[in-house]
């Protein structure tokens, strides 16, 4: 009883999009569920659509992280994504032109390393100029990128792509042969449509156990840093600049870690996809990945974590979703209109709601410091009980 | 005291030959000048007589073409402004800087210089050390809100108070940042009395405790009743340098107010 009166508070205290939120979702994981359990939507497919939206919430957490937090103007988190997958698919693929053969482990390590030096190499001519210069710089880069992955085929395969590629976990003590080792399970809900779960529902399972670990702790970190000073520098960045550099903070420092925290964790999404989906091409560089992350930030709410997951869910469901649509008998497709109903979505939500869904209302300050002074969080009032002795110092 | 610059042993600031064209017009005309520690200097002039302009120059903003900056002896020309600030110079801007997003006192814990949550790595390599010199710092914040008897707005949206209400928090928050000398960009320009009252006041207090003040102000009550020594400046170089009494009756100053020529 007393549980379910602690859950009942939690929702009195959340804000009004926040309760709107809650609801939606749940309405959603009910509908799945009912999907699931009918066997109208099959578990393997599910854990597939589970990883990819692990996977955009990745990207747009990334991006959040630079445009969100600081302001930087990203269109190339196509490129950094590409990055994060060629990086692992070269390191570990059978058909790899250039390597191959190495442990996964191997090859995030490698994906995140050229992440790292392409993100230092576009942000050090650009981040000391006025945004709109990264903004122009990415927009080519995402397009260098991709054709340098298209042509140089002695590198990449050029357009063939790469085949081949291990699970995440190959070589992996137990979890190697997890899938394999599983018994294949019948489920039978409803009589006449039985549920399976085989070896691919395994290896599904583990894919979104991974992506849970990248985002999980890709989220953990962003809401540290966030809350903290450094975060705040960045959201001073955010709003002015120059308000930053007279208080003596190194913007362009600030805003160079910011664009490589971000651009890491994009080519964390591009780790994952690789091995989630066995197969990496030129055709994954296409700039409508940045599309979709811009659009998942700004439904979520710029300088929003969770309104970044959000956002990514959100895609995915769209992009998805639509793919449904078409057997539904209408009188056109509507698969192909995915893009014009997301940009209806962010029409709207600009319209009746510009600074996004679930953007962050909550004061910003560490926590211990503000639960020190025993003040719930928001405090209803900036006046705190314990004060210095008041006298000058 | 006349009129002319003294020799000054304790500058705080001081400025020397500083130059800085745009084009073929000279902003900054070979401006000396210097600040003493613990004087509230005045730095006045007509509208175009350079004074934003050497703000800019003398707190890192823009490069001069020639001359020095000194800041507590150690040269500081050409330097990035988050360096010149680490070397005590604080300056605030003319049209006070919005921080969307933020309360009152989270744009407050801004203004502390070096905190050790700044470092990336320490917010996970040392948490205890971050949250320490957050809780301290924000006691800190709350103790000069309250000094400027503004507390009562500390968890306000910092963009939602009045134009006079963030002059004083841009003033508080600098005070964070424990500056020797804090450069003011017209402190009062579009404040209302009360508040300019309020303001005068507290940039008083503050400069009985210690703090060195440069000021820029258009508003001559206001600058002669708190400034002394009072610089001013026309057409980019320093005309005279002296006390209220004798800026006020200084001729060339008048006829620099009136455009009668130079």
């Amino acid at each position: 009883m007393s549980a379910l009166d602690g859950v009942t508070e939690a929702v009195a205290d959340l804000s009004r999009p926040e309760t709107w939120v809650l609801g939606v979702s749940a309405a959603f994981a009910l509908f799945l569920l009912a999907a699931l359990l009918t066997g109208a939507l099959g578990p393997t497919y599910f854990l597939f659509l589970v990883g990819l939206a692990g996977m955009y919430a990745l990207l747009s957490f990334g991006l959040n992280a630079q445009w969100g937090f600081t302001g930087l103007i990203n269109f190339s988190v196509a490129a950094f994504f590409g990055v994060g997958a060629y990086g692992s698919a070269l390191m570990t693929a059978d058909s790899s032109p250039i390597a191959g053969g190495f442990n996964p482990l191997v090859g995030l390590v490698v994906a995140l390393v050229v992440a790292f030096v392409l993100a230092l190499l576009i942000g050090i001519p650009t981040l000391r100029l006025r945004a709109d210069y990264l903004a122009i710089a990415s927009l080519g880069l995402a397009e260098v990128v991709r054709l340098i992955v298209l042509n140089e085929r002695w590198l990449t395969n050029g357009s063939a792509g790469l085949r081949g590629i291990p699970s995440f976990f190959q070589g992996w003590p137990v979890l190697s042969s997890f899938p394999e080792a599983m018994p294949g399970l019948r489920l039978v809900v409803i009589p006449g449509s039985p549920i399976l779960l085989e070896t691919a529902f395994w290896q599904s399972l583990l894919n979104v156990a991974l992506v849970l670990a990248f985002a999980g702790g890709a989220f953990l970190v962003l809401r540290r840093a966030h809350r903290s000073p450094w975060g705040r520098v960045l959201r001073t960045i955010r709003s002015d600049e120059d308000l930053a550099r007279a208080l003596g903070k190194n913007t362009y420092s600030f805003k160079m870690q910011s664009f490589i925290l971000g651009s890491l964790i994009m080519a964390l999404a591009g780790v994952f996809y690789t091995h989630l989906n066995l197969y990496v091409g030129p055709g994954d560089l296409d700039p409508i990945t940045t599309f979709y992350a811009w659009v998942a930030v700004i439904l979520g709410g710029s300088g929003s974590n969770r309104g970044a997951l959000f956002g990514g869910i959100v895609i995915v469901t769209i992009r998805e979703g639509t793919r449904f649509l078409n057997d539904v008998a209408l009188p056109i497709d509507p698969a192909p209109l995915r893009l014009l109903l997301i940009g209806v979505v962010i029409v709207a939500v600009m319209r009746y709601r510009p600074q996004g869904i679930l953007p962050p209302q909550r004061e910003l300050i560490w926590p211990s410091a503000v639960d020190g002074g025993g003040t719930p969080e928001p405090p209803d009032s900036g006046v705190r009980e314990q004060k210095g002795s008041g006298g000058d110092e | 005291m006349s009129e002319g610059a003294l020799p000054k042993e304790d500058a705080v600031l001081r400025v020397d030959d500083l130059q800085k064209s745009f084009g073929g017009l000279a902003a900054t005309d070979h401006a000396t000048f210097a600040v003493e520690r613990g004087t509230i200097t005045g730095l006045i002039g007509p509208n175009g007589a350079g004074k934003s302009t050497l703000f800019n120059l003398i707190s890192g903003f823009y490069e001069p073409d020639g001359g020095t900056v000194e800041v507590n002896g150690t040269d500081v020309t050409g330097m990035e402004p988050y360096e010149v600030a680490d070397h005590g110079l604080i300056r605030t801007f003319q049209t006070p800087r919005k921080l969307e997003g933020m309360t009152v006192r989270e744009a407050m814990l801004v203004g502390p210089r070096k905190q050790p949550g700044e470092s990336f790595l320490k917010l996970f390599a040392a948490p205890g050390a971050v949250g320490e010199s957050e809780s301290a710092n924000l006691a800190e914040a709350e103790r000069i809100l309250e000094e400027f008897e503004i507390d009562h707005l500390a968890t306000q949206p910092a963009t939602d108070i009045s134009g006079g209400q963030m002059k004083l928090v841009e003033l508080a928050r600098a005070m964070l940042a424990e500056p020797e000398v804090l450069l003011l960009d017209e402190p009062v320009a579009g404040v209302n009395p009360t508040l300019a009252k309020k303001l005068k006041d507290q940039i008083r207090r503050l400069n009985e405790q210690g703090t060195t003040f440069l000021l820029i102000e258009h508003d001559m009550e206001f600058v002669m009743d708190l400034a002394d020594p009072i610089v001013v400046l026309d057409q980019g170089h320093v005309l005279t340098e002296g006390t209220p009494e004798g800026v006020r009756s200084d001729d060339r100053v008048i006829d620099a107010y009136l455009g009668g020529g130079t």
